[in-house]
């Protein structure tokens, strides 16, 4: 609630217009019995025509008045909702960006793309309601109440009975409502997460032939999204007649005391039935209302929950230059919600321009300790120290700045390919980006589609194999001229011939660049200056090719794995070689 | 007015000059196709449609007996009588309508149950293509949004409509019989409210059109930017991404907003020709009464009843715009069901029960778009029992051949045979099954680890799915997670490493024991020491059963017993390891490269 005031607030003006029009035309609607009463009691039973017809001109007056404020009414309440609804689908948006891969991770994705669309909606949707019906109602319902009391002054402890009897009902549907929405929106929320996961794999769905699985998961979900409406709605079946009812028995009771004393004029009488229609109409939209505004309070609940989300890293800000020293002092690392360590006391040095090569086994942690670098998660203990500064203390975006980041699974959006590598840098010149596609080999693939750079991508795109992303995920990186590049295990889906030419082509550029280089292939790692080996998220051994080949077995073990039957081919391709040569 | 053999249009009325046509849908069209689609849920309907008409005779009912007792009470005669005639009827009109709407949730939801789950069921039988050319978020914008806008109409609107033609004619009929000057001067606001909404639904139809578009974009925008949000932080591009959705969102907005006034002038004009409406009758009546042709109470009577009377009309205005909303959502949704699905068995397909395994590519030539061609003209035969692997450059086709061989695509020209018929003689359903697939893409689901392994198939024994584990070396990791196989992906597998990811695809893979292998990329990101334990094991799983492997690590493949080399979309070199390295082509220099020996 506090957050819906807090963005009525911002557009108060605009807001009061609206009521001010608003209240315009409940004023005519409201004004007309009365007018009628006139006509009965002065001329009708005064048989005259000319009253009749001024008292009429009178009440045309009144509705044009009223046709003027409603037109105006709805033009405001309509931009006040939608700009209200837009700002806070921006500010969940912006607040999005902010969050670390930790809140992100507790509030789920799905989660998320829900609140965004369908909670902001069911907000603005009452709020637009609070400008055209919601305050309607209510004045409507008083300024009816008070025509009744001040023409018929007997009926007050009647209407207050009337009162405080609706008051009951609406709180009473306010109150089984509320959770029964809630409830209503996290079912949609599955349904959104099923969906989601269902678009994501079905290469793997078709393939395995689970449509049938996928079909019962989402029947599922949608079935206990069903059952939630059903039950939610019901409430409002309990509740919107008995409202009704209450104020049906208000009329019968006027009529009843009527009949007990009957009034003085009669067109008093049928004012203040009129009026108790009034009220029950009005009554019935609050009723009718309650539905959306118990469902805006449900998510306005889940929209606050992002807003107050509170990112989980602090950011200092600053300006830095950064040459790329990087220092791992004693770093470990849990994952939120997991009970063992992914890194345990890591510490090792990358001077500025050097090329470190990390390997080991699946999940032993490379890529947490790479994405420990640019603060996508912070140490759990131990510090990263970068020019011989805590990273935690240096402006997140200066520090994003100097790095770049090329990825295992290389994410691409919609858009076209030079829109993703100007990614890297948004003022890139056509030239710079060219030569960042060549050196990462991806020039030549570019030039063979159909439009070359504006060639569009993503998930509208064209089909893309996986190394043409990856490499396309590099030129991105490399258009950065980043201080610190990371490369996790970036070049997996390319061929060996592409692969060399890459790192050919990195290790010419890397020169005054710390590279921090994951794969699993020996050959690669090899080129770099120094190779941490990791397992089980500890450090089995650091330093060269050589020194490890020596000293550590784990880095023994992978080399064994790979050049060790190369020993055997390299004796065959000898051979063959002297056969052919 | 002339008209060619084009459906007329159903919005009808005259087109003014210069108003932009929408060629308008046919929206009578929609709506039967919307009720076709709500079969089974119907039942209850009846109830509820009797209901209905009750709730409208107590609607009639009410403004009749309060005039009569009106009249009494101006007479003052006794009105007791009336007063409990008119007691019972709000009772039963309380039970009528809280009936009605309980009776109604139920059936409204059952009926977007319904549509939402037939939606997806359609969508999953649609091909791959149609799912790589769309965003997600857009897709999930359909199944949500545009379902929604429906149920609101079906279990708001639909009723009330019901309910409101009973009272509409109840009411015309006692008016008529009361009077009929007043009942002509009633129908005068009828006649400027069919009118108004005529004008107004024009504008709103293609308005909300374009809103549940722009929705779905805004949509697909936010679910790419969330599930890419590591390269937006990583590249800090949070400003670009902000402004991009402010675009979508400016626009949204902008949409909404003329949409939502269009459709708003509808409630609050019907409520001003009602109130002159209103003032009509007054002066009318007022007239007639003074000059004495007309009783007091038929006055009382006949101002409820001309609002009676024209609500509804208002009402229905008013619902007939909401229900072009969901019509908009409604023709989204047949967007989908109108795609083409995956293509339909043949009449009489040929039985597939464990294949031996026999592939024959014959001049197999297919693109993703029109005149882009990915493979040309491949040729190939390949025996029962061999181990293929498929080696070249980056796009040169590799993943295509396997999307060929498990029908995610057709092909374009030639065909492709398994044991001696066309792919396409077969059930896509026994096809499928045939192959075991390790796809480059490791999809994992917020399930257990144990139910991702078993993905497909239920009821599988604990003891077969930890073997598949073993075997694909997946065991070990997992055992060391908190809950062991049953510790449950909550984030769909985000929380593994690549590498951990793909032994669970492989384990898939193996526990499936279909009689045709197919790796693509399924080792990329698995340290060499693991994959060595894996080729070891594939090599045994492998025996005498054909098998496709993409990789590479040449290191990998280095054991088959064909090796095709793909470059250009066609086959460049093709034969054992030692052929080809005797042959000393590309092969021979990629194998060169990676061993490190040029």
């Amino acid at each position: 609630m506090k957050l819906m005031l807090s963005y009525i607030r911002r557009h108060i003006g605009k807001f009061l217009t609206a009521l001010l029009f608003l209240s315009m035309e409940t004023a005519a609607d409201l004004l007309q019995p009365t007018y009628m009463s006139f006509i009965v009691d002065n001329g009708v039973k005064a048989k005259d025509t000319g009253k009749i017809l001024e008292y009429g001109a009178i009440m045309l007056a009144i509705a044009a008045m009223g046709a003027l404020g409603a037109v105006m009414r709805n033009i405001y309440a309509t931009k006040t909702s939608q700009q209200i609804g837009k700002e806070m689908r921006l500010d969940i948006y912006k607040k999005i960006q902010t969050l670390s891969f930790e809140n992100i991770d507790r509030l789920q994705p799905s989660s998320i793309i829900t609140r965004i669309t369908n909670d902001v909606t069911q907000i603005q949707m009452f709020i637009n309601g609070t400008m055209r019906i919601m305050l309607k109602a209510p004045v409507t319902c008083l300024g009816a109440l008070i025509l009744i009391i001040w023409r018929t002054p007997g009926l007050i402890p009647m209407i207050v009975v009337i009162l405080i009897i609706s008051g009951f009902l609406i709180a009473g549907n306010m109150r089984l409502g509320y959770p029964r929405f809630h409830r209503m929106q996290k079912r949609l929320d599955r349904l959104n997460q099923v969906s989601r996961e269902f678009l994501s794999a079905i290469r793997v769905v078709k393939a395995f032939r689970a449509e049938e699985e996928e079909e019962e998961k989402f029947r599922q979900a949608a079935e206990g999204l069903a059952a939630a409406g059903v039950s939610a709605m019901r409430v409002m079946a309990v509740f919107g007649p008995l409202i009704n009812l209450t104020v049906n028995a208000g009329i019968v009771a006027l009529l009843w005391i009527s009949t007990i004393q009957p009034p003085a004029e009669i067109g008093r009488l049928m004012a203040s039935i009129n009026y108790m229609t009034q009220v029950l109409f009005a009554l019935g939209m609050v009723s009718h209302i309650l539905n959306s505004a118990v469902r805006a309070l449900a998510s306005s609940r889940r929209v606050e929950e992002v807003l107050q989300e509170e990112p989980a890293q602090i950011n200092h800000h600053g300006e830095l230059e950064i040459r790329g020293n990087i220092v791992f002092d004693n770093v470990s690392f849990t994952y939120a919600g997991s009970a063992a360590p992914a890194l345990e006391n890591i510490s090792f040095q990358a001077h500025a321009g050097e090329a470190i090569g990390i390997i080991g086994p699946t999940g032993s942690g490379k890529s947490t300790l790479v994405n420990l670098v640019p603060r996508f998660y912070d140490a759990t203990s131990g510090r990263i120290l970068i020019d011989g500064m805590d990273i935690r203390l240096i402006d997140m975006n200066i520090l994003r700045k100097q790095i770049a980041v090329a990825p295992q699974k290389a994410l691409l959006f919609t858009g076209t390919i030079a829109d993703n590598l100007r990614w890297g840098d948004e003022e890139a010149a056509m030239e710079d980006i060219q030569r960042a596609a060549e050196i990462a080999c991806a020039a030549e693939f570019i030039a063979e589609t159909e439009y070359g750079y504006d060639t569009l991508l993503g998930q509208e795109g064209v089909n893309l194999s996986g190394g043409q992303k990856q490499r396309l995920s590099i030129a991105r990186a490399l258009l950065r001229k980043p201080k610190i590049l990371i490369l996790d295990d970036c070049t997996s889906a390319l061929d060996a011939t592409t692969e060399a030419n890459v790192l050919q082509g990195l290790q010419r550029e890397m020169t005054d660049m710390t590279v921090l280089l994951i794969s699993q292939r020996i050959s690669t790692v090899m080129k770099a200056d120094r190779i941490l080996c990791l397992e089980d998220g500890k450090v089995q051994g650091f330093g060269t090719h050589e020194e490890l080949l020596a000293g550590c077995s784990a880095y023994q073990a992978i080399y064994n794995s790979q050049i060790g039957q190369g020993w055997k081919d390299r004796t065959y391709a000898g051979k063959a070689g002297a056969v052919y040569e | 007015m002339s008209r060619v053999t084009a459906p007329p249009p159903v919005m009808g009325g005259r087109m003014r000059r210069g108003m932009p046509v929408e060629k308008p849908k046919d929206i009578k069209r929609t709506l039967s196709r919307l009720w076709q689609m709500t079969k089974g849920s119907r039942k209850g309907l009846g109830w509820i449609l009797l209901l209905s008409g009750l709730a409208s005779g107590s609607a009639v009912l009410g403004p009749y007996l309060i005039g009569k007792t009106v009249s009494l009470i101006d007479e003052r005669s006794p009105a007791a009588l009336m007063l409990w005639l008119l007691t019972a009827a709000y009772l039963g009109d309380w039970l009528v309508h809280f009936l009605q709407q309980y009776l109604m949730a139920a059936a409204g939801q059952r009926m977007v149950y319904q549509i939402r789950t037939n939606l997806f069921n359609y969508m999953k039988t649609l091909p791959l293509g149609f799912f790589d050319k769309r965003q997600h978020g857009e897709l999930m914008s359909r199944l949500t949004n545009d379902v929604d806008n429906i149920s609101n109409t079906i279990s708001g609107s639909l009723t009330q409509l019901i309910m409101y033609a009973f009272t509409i004619t109840g009411v015309f009929i006692v008016m008529v019989l009361m009077n009929l000057l007043l009942t002509a001067v009633s129908m005068l606001s009828v006649v400027l409210i069919y009118l108004l909404t005529k004008t107004i639904t024009r504008h709103t139809r293609k308005l909300f059109r374009q809103q549940q578009q722009i929705l779905g974009r805004l949509n697909g925008h936010v679910e790419e930017s969330i599930s890419g949000l590591t390269m937006v932080k990583a590249f800090s591009q949070e400003e670009a991404m902000i402004e991009e959705f402010i675009e979508n969102n400016d626009r949204y907005c902008e949409v909404a907003v003329k949409a939502q006034i269009w459709s708003g002038y509808l409630m609050p004009i019907t409520n001003v020709i009602n109130n002159l409406n209103y003032v009509l009758i007054a002066i009318a009546s007022g007239i007639m009464a003074s000059k004495g042709s007309l009783a007091v109470g038929t006055i009382t009577s006949f101002l409820l009843y001309s609002r009676q009377f024209s609500r509804p009309f208002v009402n229905i205005a008013n619902i007939y715009n909401t229900f072009l909303t969901a019509v908009a959502g409604a023709e989204r949704i047949f967007e989908i069901l109108d795609e083409e699905p995956e293509p339909e068995d043949v009449p009489d397909p040929v039985e597939l029960t464990r294949p031996r395994g026999e592939i024959i590519f014959q001049n197999v030539t297919f693109g993703y778009l029109p005149g882009q061609t990915v493979l040309n003209n491949i040729g190939l035969h390949i025996p029962a029992g061999t181990r293929v692997a498929v080696v070249g450059p980056t796009g040169a086709g590799k993943t295509t051949l396997i999307n060929l061989l498990t029908r995610f695509y057709d092909v374009d020209e030639g065909a492709i045979l398994l044991d001696g018929h066309d792919l396409r003689q077969y059930r896509m359903k026994d096809l499928r099954e045939a192959f075991g697939v390790v796809l480059q893409d490791t999809s994992l689901f917020g399930v257990s680890i144990r139910e991702n392994i078993s993905y497909g198939r239920s009821d599988i024994p604990f003891e077969k799915i930890k073997k598949a584990a073993v075997i694909s070396g997946a065991d070990s990791f997992i055992r060391r997670l908190p809950q062991g196989y049953d510790t449950v992906l909550t984030q769909g597998g985000a929380e593994l490493s690549q590498g951990e990811r793909q032994l669970l695809s492989i384990a898939r893979a193996v526990l499936m024991d279909a009689p045709i292998m197919i790796l693509d990329e399924a080792t990329s990101s698995v340290d060499t020491v693991t994959e060595q334990h894996i080729r070891k094991a594939m090599l045994t799983i492998t025996e005498g059963r054909t098998s496709f492997i993409i990789a590479h690590r040449l290191s990998t493949i280095r054991d088959s017993d064909l090796i095709v080399l793909i470059k250009d979309g066609r086959i460049a070199e093709m034969g054992s390891h030692e052929q080809l390295m005797r042959q000393n082509g590309d092969y021979a220099l990629m194998y060169k490269t990676q061993m490190g020996l040029v």
